[in-house]
């Protein structure tokens, strides 16, 4: 992929690291109709993502189509700078895509 | 509100029966989709499917979600629970036609919060489904819905 689905950001603080993920995504519920043929668009959406610290599974989730399109996420976790943390997504047609980033480091 | 939940189980009924009748499905495929609680049409199957018996209100879990949202396809909500060993945080949007919008699992070192945007076809509750050390407990909350984000 050319263009990066997901933009995240990492930020520590406390001993806590702050994620905040913008995955773009259509996430298609599968009831929308297309006004020109009439046919339903089928689903698309992200079904798992994944979040790891330094190889450690730290937050994993199952979505739906009830999830926004361009889905938004965030979450804490404990850790400190120089963490790597990775997010990894998956979607009901079997593409994915994953970021990693080093906490502290743009 | 009874009388559309009747007629919407009848509709679901119904169709089940035609594809059983046209050999669409085989019992054991039903069985599957019944199971799996991403599939399900309601609250009340959501949580028989996640195998939750009557869970118990609690104060200690928080939503924070605006009280009327201007555009039901994206409305943001965060969650954080409070109880000890919270291990599982799953949002529940009740009137969705896809009620069970997220099943989130925190490993160790995660605080029990998360935050997203969820899509909401009209009026209704929010339902945060908790599981921690004292099993599943629920908190709700309702969100006004101008513009329905669901369909189209």
């Amino acid at each position: 992929m050319n263009q990066p689905s997901i933009k995240m950001r990492v930020k520590e603080k406390d001993g806590a690291i702050w994620l905040r993920a913008l995955i773009k995504h259509p996430m298609e519920t599968g009831l929308r109709k297309d006004k020109e043929t009439g046919s339903t668009i089928p689903p698309h959406y992200i079904s798992d993502v994944l979040v790891e610290s330094n190889g450690e599974t730290v937050f994993s989730a199952d979505w739906s189509t009830s999830i926004s399109k361009n889905p938004f996420l965030s979450i804490k976790f404990y850790g400190s700078k120089g963490d790597t943390v990775k997010l990894t997504w998956k979607d009901n047609m079997g593409n994915s895509d994953f970021v990693e980033k080093t906490v502290g480091k743009k | 509100m009874e009388r559309r939940r009747f007629l919407k189980d009848c509709a679901v009924i119904g169709a089940t029966s035609v594809a059983f009748g046209t050999g669409l499905l085989t019992s054991g495929m039903a069985f599957a989709t019944e199971s799996d609680p991403f599939q399900t049409t309601s609250v009340d199957a959501v949580l028989a499917a996640l195998g939750v018996d009557s869970p118990k209100v609690s104060d200690q879990i928080k939503i924070t979600a605006p009280k009327v949202a201007e555009n039901g396809a994206s409305v943001p909500v965060a969650i954080t629970s409070m109880l000890k060993g919270t291990t599982e945080i799953i949002t529940v949007v009740a009137q969705n036609p896809k009620p069970l919008a997220a099943r989130n699992r925190f490993g160790k070192g995660a605080i029990p919060w998360v935050s997203s945007r969820i899509k909401m076809g009209e009026t209704t509750d929010v339902i945060a489904l908790v599981k921690s050390d004292d099993g599943y407990s629920m908190a709700k909350t309702k969100v006004k819905v101008t513009v329905g984000g669901c369909g189209g």
